[in-house]
């Protein structure tokens, strides 16, 4: 029995909205992405793994348990991180993690002081005044703040500063390393590409594929752009032989890489390139590899 | 019963509590004030010179006593209106603002029921409810023990607050039954606030002319025997108890559609 154990899950909205035959499982102390783009189906998923919304068919299980019929059990061992965070307005921030605190039933309030210190939040006053980030550390803490086996974490780092997203990620490799299973949905792939062992990609609804993150990183493509003193030698750069050569524009030549960067850096550097940009594939670019896969 | 979540209900309810228990207090202590029989004649002008108008208002008959002059003059008109105000209001603070804005997914993600939530939300609700038309009625002896010094019949004065109590039971299970089915707002507004509101209105229409009479057989307000409690005429106890079961089936039937529905939180 693994933690989470999704089969057959299919919610269908109608018009080609919802989920449709999703499997996949989590096992103990794995960090699992969950990437797609937005609409992809990812927090349909979650709400059933939650208990808030029932299978049209098939199951979702965490520790065994069906997550809607036994919810409140499933509870006392889940962490969840909403995409959408909507905390009690009226409330201060200190009275809503204390309030979350004795919801809880949570014996031990030391932690929230210890999350809010590592990421700097304030909670006093009125939720309904602060910044989305700052509701983010609240909704964040309240995730973690019964340190639970199992997390559910809807696009995390969402209105976090690069500063404190680094930190998040750290807190959570940090759990992962406690033994925590945590399930991470994002439509970043970095913030996958850093924490997660294996991602499913989603889109449209249906599961395109279970990836360990290696192979997803080999099969993801960067893109160089290398920048000549004038055309003539970025003409005389894109002749050479066996460039995975993409466009020749003015003096840049681009270039799609995949694999180990030694041997093409080597070329470019004896090209003598005044200036070089690697950027990473983007999201919807790895997309439409396993897209054109589904497609053939 | 989860204590938290009733500590947090009290405390997001005192101020609109304490704002309507102020208005019906002046209302209540006004019309108390108000009685004596010269201004009682006068009203039975009032009441000739524009009989609809009076009537729909449930301002009909005549006070030969302070409680029939409470329950002419308090019972048909403010103490209807402003507790199922106050009803729409606890039913969209403790269950359709959580689901609507999506909070109700804090209160789920610790381990109680669905059931157990809920149950607290109605509870919360009906001792609310309970506590306002309690204190209405302590002000309302106080102020007849201060005005009018044994004049008032108290029996039959409690009796007539637990039938208010009573039929705003009702009007909060509407409420409830409303926001348990709605995800949005505007169709809790629509239907759980619209509801009862029609129901207020034809009774109004009701009232006010024998052609009309019939329509008192399409509200709930029909079921508040008032005037039977003061005269002590007629079958007090079929109303009293046909509102008590009538709101709690549809308690019930809120309990059991929340515990089984999709929230898309």
């Amino acid at each position: 029995m693994k933690p989470i154990e999704v089969q057959g899950l299919t919610k269908d909205y109608g018009e080609g909205k919802g989920i449709f035959d999703l499997n996949f499982s989590v096992s103990k102390g794995e960090i699992f992405g969950f990437l797609g783009p937005n609409g992809a189906g990812k927090t349909t998923t979650i709400r059933h793994l939650m208990g808030f919304i029932r299978p049209d068919s098939g199951t979702a299980r965490i520790v065994g348990l069906d997550c809607f019929e036994k919810h409140a059990v499933i509870q006392t061992k889940l962490g969840y991180l909403p995409g959408e965070i909507a905390l009690m307005e009226e409330m201060t921030g200190t009275a809503y993690l204390n309030f979350m605190a004795d919801l809880k039933k949570l014996q031990n309030k030391k932690r929230i002081q210890e999350l809010s210190d590592y990421f700097e939040l304030n909670p006093k006053g009125s939720i309904r005044k602060m910044s989305k980030g700052t509701k983010q550390k609240i909704a964040i803490i309240c995730a973690f703040m019964q340190d639970p086996d199992i997390l559910l974490l809807d696009e995390p780092t969402s209105g976090l500063d690069p500063l404190m997203q680094n930190r998040f990620i750290d807190l959570i490799l940090e759990a992962k390393k406690n033994g925590t299973t945590i399930l991470l949905s994002s439509h970043i792939f970095e913030e996958v590409e850093r924490t997660c062992d294996r991602t499913a990609i989603i889109k449209n609804g249906k599961l395109m594929t279970v990836e360990d993150m290696n192979s997803l990183a080999q099969k993801k493509k960067k893109i160089y752009t290398v920048t000549f003193r004038d055309i003539e030698a970025a003409r005389r750069f894109a002749a050479e032989d066996r460039l995975p050569l993409m466009e020749i524009k003015d003096n840049k030549v681009s270039l799609s890489v995949s694999g180990a960067p030694g041997a093409i850096l080597e070329k470019i550097a004896s090209a003598a390139p005044v200036d070089l940009e690697i950027k990473s594939q983007s999201l919807e670019e790895l997309f439409l590899h396993f897209y054109d896969k589904e497609e053939a | 019963m989860i204590l938290p979540l009733l500590k947090r209900n009290f405390c997001s309810c005192i101020k609109v509590f304490l704002i309507l228990f102020a208005v019906i207090c002046l209302y209540t202590t006004v019309i108390i004030y108000m009685y004596n029989p010269e201004l009682a004649d006068m009203l039975n002008d009032y009441q000739k010179a524009l009989p609809e108008m009076m009537s729909a208002v449930g301002m009909t008959g005549i006070a030969s006593n302070l409680l029939e002059w409470i329950q002419i003059y308090l019972y048909g008109f403010i103490m209807n209106v402003f507790p199922m105000v106050f009803a729409i209001i606890l039913g969209n603070k403790l269950l359709m603002r959580d689901i609507d804005r999506g909070s109700m997914a804090g209160i789920l993600t610790s381990p109680n029921s669905r059931f157990s939530i809920l149950l607290t939300q109605v509870v919360s609700a009906i001792l609310l409810m309970f506590l306002m038309l309690a204190a209405v009625t302590g002000v309302g002896i106080a102020s007849c023990e201060m005005l009018f010094p044994g004049e008032l019949d108290i029996s039959h004065y409690l009796l007539l607050n637990v039938g208010s109590f009573l039929l705003q039971l009702v009007v909060l299970s509407i409420v409830f039954l409303c926001a348990s089915f709605c995800s949005e707002s505007k169709y809790f507004y629509t239907f759980g606030a619209g509801i009862p509101i029609l129901f207020f209105l034809i009774q109004m229409i009701s009232n006010m002319g024998e052609k009309l009479q019939n329509l008192k057989y399409l509200t709930i307000y029909t079921l508040f025997p008032a005037q039977d409690i003061i005269q002590g005429t007629g079958n007090a106890a079929a109303g009293l108890i046909s509102m008590a079961v009538l709101s709690l089936l549809m308690f019930s039937g809120s309990m059991i559609w929340f515990c089984k529905r999709d929230l898309s939180l």
